[in-house]
């Protein structure tokens, strides 16, 4: 592989590694305190999935020259992590949680089965072997949006509160890097608009099946900067939480 | 993880009622357990049997819940892939195994409701060790060993004991818990063989944690009628001091060979006797505590009260008004 | 509310909350009950049950709740409501014993040719479990076809009654047992690669002989 690729697919495995890393210490707040007791245990799981996906995608920057997973996930800061802004924001109550997961892990398990098509064949590998549980993951949040999202008005009300807040984050998942072309030329990744077409057509046939409405995304201002390392206020104190026993010791063993 | 302490028995002075019971089915049941058979949901039982259960697999399910908060306090701050995994995977368990008790207890007829209400009201008790604080991440450390190793010798014990759907969810729980027990002394070890910094920090944990963990099977069992009724009912499976006793036995040396200490100078094994002997605990602290003027108390109930209220319009939104309670089957 | 757990503190609690109400019925939604199949061929086994507000939602907690630290490859779940269930016997005996023979259907001769006449009388399936012995979990041991639930029992006298021990049984109306798919066979596929979850993961006592030989070796001061 020449420089330019390998480049261009560490930028791509650095954006899907800081988006499951991030996204699965999010839900991880909610272990202990979810709405009913066997909901915590299903979000719990999803959470250490999206932790195990993460590793495994850090695993694979290893092999091309990056430091190993630990290092990687608990010594950089927010400047030079790549998620998406949708991930970092705080959990907020669980209405924001379940929309976030259900637009997220919509996308997720799309790029997936793209990406198992991948030129690179070890990241098609992946992608290929974490399908089953992302499948889960948009069988769970579709259940959960289509019951909540036509039960009481209460709860509709909420939901679509935060997919309205929700949704210019969302958009920020597509957004492109300038190696956009370099892997759509190699065969690497399809790129971010077949994506996002993808995506919209499978959140909006979820939607129609409840009381919620998709805001119009013509109007919408997606909300980019989080793949180049411009993040809200919230990633640096949650990367500082996240590393502040790591860093006691970053040589030790833990 | 579990512990009996003092509040699963009823009041010692309790009636027995076993004189109003019908002596033919009363003489069936107990050939039953004689016979080494479980009793299951629908058997006819005593009403102390029903009554002595419901408390203690409900204290037992408000334990997990509970329980899963102090080590829940270093579930975002675990250090590396490894352990931040393992460390949510375990207060999952947590959480999963007070599904599992709540669900035992419902078959003898209190709903998951009526529960979690009394638990939330203080009607009800939890083990008093979870009502102390993980200051530091090697706190949750000695949590996931310790406690968790006193909890399977008492679950260990229980599981053989005769309630049908208690057995079941104890073997699971056991099964899942084997699990705990590695990853904490896995962890406790990494610090306790790691930099003068971790040594440090877990030997601080463990004085903080010994007081508790030595109360944690509660004080020595006064026997009494009702000690006796339970245990020929295999509904009480081992004393107090037996289960203290072969947790000192099992743990104290894999603690001592990684060059721990423990803060209690009268700690040793009399070789003559094969008996542990230590300095009483402090029983009166330990009332104090249980009865709620310990350093985490309110806020663990707090804490469970938010999670409930915050999650109420889910379930709101979710209730069928066709919806009908139905006791689970086992 | 300022804690040591930095959720606890971002859900700003207040430090005097003022006591709950207690919870409606039903707050905690209805009871299923929850089967298990370990391997690929082998009977669904009784796992135990989970509250949700629906069967799709039962399934979604039950998958979880049972199947995530043990090898799994399909789930059914069952309102409880639709479980009928057989008085149980002791252990050892058969419960069938104690029900009142089947009555014969039309003329049939050989036991086969009668097992086949009850099995097209009725006009439902229903899925019969066993338990073996008190404790245990019940079993799937497979399915009868028949009017109702207390007719499905006595064709699964007829059908299974030879089995013994036989505790107690269970009848469900088929159609009410809601099944994982076999496409999604691949939700469970990664299960038994999550090492983290694994006591046999843990391997300290390495750690342990190692530290012990360094203490040796370390000079005396």
């Amino acid at each position: 592989m020449s420089a330019a690729n390998s480049d261009a697919l560490k930028d791509l495995l650095y954006r899907l590694a800081d988006d499951q890393l991030i996204l699965g210490h999010r839900n991880s707040e909610w272990n202990g305190l979810g709405p009913i007791l066997e909901e915590d245990i299903a979000f719990s799981s999803m959470a250490q999935d999206k932790l195990g996906h993460s590793l495994q995608l850090y695993l694979l920057l290893q092999g091309l020259g990056e430091a190993e997973p630990d290092t990687v996930a608990f010594t950089r800061n927010a400047p030079q992590f790549h998620c998406a802004q949708l991930v970092e924001l705080p959990i907020g109550e669980y209405d924001f949680s379940l929309i976030r997961h259900f637009l997220f892990d919509t996308a997720e398990l799309l790029r997936f089965e793209l990406l198992s098509q991948s030129s690179y064949e070890p990241l098609a590998q992946v992608a290929r072997k974490l399908k089953g549980e992302l499948k889960y993951h948009v069988l769970h949040a579709n259940t959960w949006i289509k019951q909540l999202g036509s039960s009481t008005e209460e709860a509709i009300d909420r939901l679509q509160g935060s997919l309205n807040f929700a949704m210019p984050y969302a958009l920020g998942l597509f957004e492109k890097t300038g190696y956009e072309e370099a892997l759509i030329a190699e065969g690497i990744f399809v790129g971010e608009d077949e994506l996002k077409a993808g995506w919209i057509e499978k959140i909006t046939v979820i939607l129609a099946q409840t009381s919620l409405e998709l805001p119009d995304l013509t109007t919408l201002t997606p909300v980019y900067g989080g793949r180049a390392g411009q993040h809200t206020e919230h990633l640096q104190p949650l990367l500082d939480e996240m590393a502040e026993v790591f860093r006691v010791d970053p040589t030790a063993e833990w | 993880m579990y512990g009996s302490a003092s509040t699963d028995h009823l009041p010692t002075n309790a009636p027995t009622g076993l004189e109003n019971e019908d002596p033919i089915l009363l003489a069936e049941f107990e050939a039953r357990i004689a016979r080494g058979e479980k009793i299951e949901p629908n058997d006819w039982m005593p009403a102390l049997y029903r009554k002595q259960l419901i408390r203690m697999i409900e204290q037992h399910a408000h334990s997990e819940i509970i329980g899963s908060l102090p080590e829940g306090t270093w579930i975002t701050r675990a250090p590396g892939f490894r352990r931040k995994m393992a460390q949510m995977a375990k207060v999952q368990d947590e959480v999963g195994h007070a599904q599992l008790l709540y669900s035992a207890a419902e078959t003898l007829g209190k709903t998951r409701e009526q529960m979690l209400s009394d638990l939330i009201n203080g009607k009800s008790k939890y083990s008093n060790v979870f009502n102390y604080p993980a200051y530091t991440w090697a706190d949750s450390n000695v949590i996931s060993w310790l406690i968790d190793a006193g909890a399977i010798v008492n679950q260990m014990a229980n599981a053989k004991g005769s309630y049908g759907p208690y057995c079941r969810a104890l073997d699971r729980i056991c099964a899942e818990e084997a699990f705990h027990l590695k990853y904490g002394h896995d962890a406790v070890v990494h610090l306790a063989t790691g930099t003068p910094t971790q040594r440090r920090m877990i030997q601080e944990a463990l004085n903080r944690w010994w007081a508790p963990i030595m109360t944690f099977f509660g004080p020595s069992d006064k026997m009494s009628v009702h000690t006796e009724i339970l245990m020929r009912w295999k509904v009480k499976m081992a004393s107090n001091d037996h289960c203290r006793q072969q947790f000192l036995d099992m743990y104290v040396p894999k603690i001592w060979e990684v060059g721990l200490t423990l803060p209690d100078p009268n700690l040793r094994k009399n070789e003559e006797t094969g008996q542990w002997e230590f300095t009483e605990p402090d029983w009166e602290d330990f009332k104090r505590v249980i009865n709620g003027d310990g350093p985490c108390n309110a806020e663990r109930l707090a804490v469970r009260r938010a999670a409930e209220e915050n999650g109420a319009w889910v379930r709101r939104a979710l209730l069928s008004p066709k919806a009908q309670y139905v006791r689970p089957l086992a | 509310m300022n804690s040591l757990d930095p959720r606890i503190t971002r859900l700003g609690l207040p430090d005097a909350p003022p006591p709950p109400p207690d919870k409606l019925a039903l707050d905690q939604f209805e009871t299923y009950e929850a089967f298990h199949q370990k391997k690929e061929g082998t009977a669904y086994a009784y796992v135990g049950p989970v509250h949700a507000p629906s069967a799709d939602v039962a399934f979604l907690f039950a998958k979880e709740q049972y199947s995530r630290r043990f090898a799994c490859t399909g789930m059914w779940v069952v309102p409880t409501t639709s479980v009928h269930l057989s008085p149980y016997a002791d252990d050892n005996a058969s419960v069938y014993d104690e029900l009142p023979a089947a009555e014969q259907t039309g003329n049939a001769s050989t036991a086969e040719q009668q097992e086949e006449a009850l099995y097209t009388a009725g006009d439902e399936d229903y899925d019969i479990f066993h338990l073996k012995k008190r404790g245990k979990a019940h079993v799937h041991v497979g399915r009868v076809r028949a009017t109702s639930p207390a007719a499905a029992l006595q064709v699964a006298k007829a059908v299974f009654g030879d089995q013994r021990p036989v505790v107690n049984v269970w009848v469900v109306r088929s159609a009410d047992v809601l099944r994982s798919d076999d496409e999604d066979r691949d939700i469970w596929l990664t299960t038994p690669e999550k090492k983290y979850r694994d006591a046999m993961a843990y391997r300290v006592q390495d750690k342990i002989e190692r530290f012990k030989q360094e203490q040796k070796n370390a000079p005396q001061v």
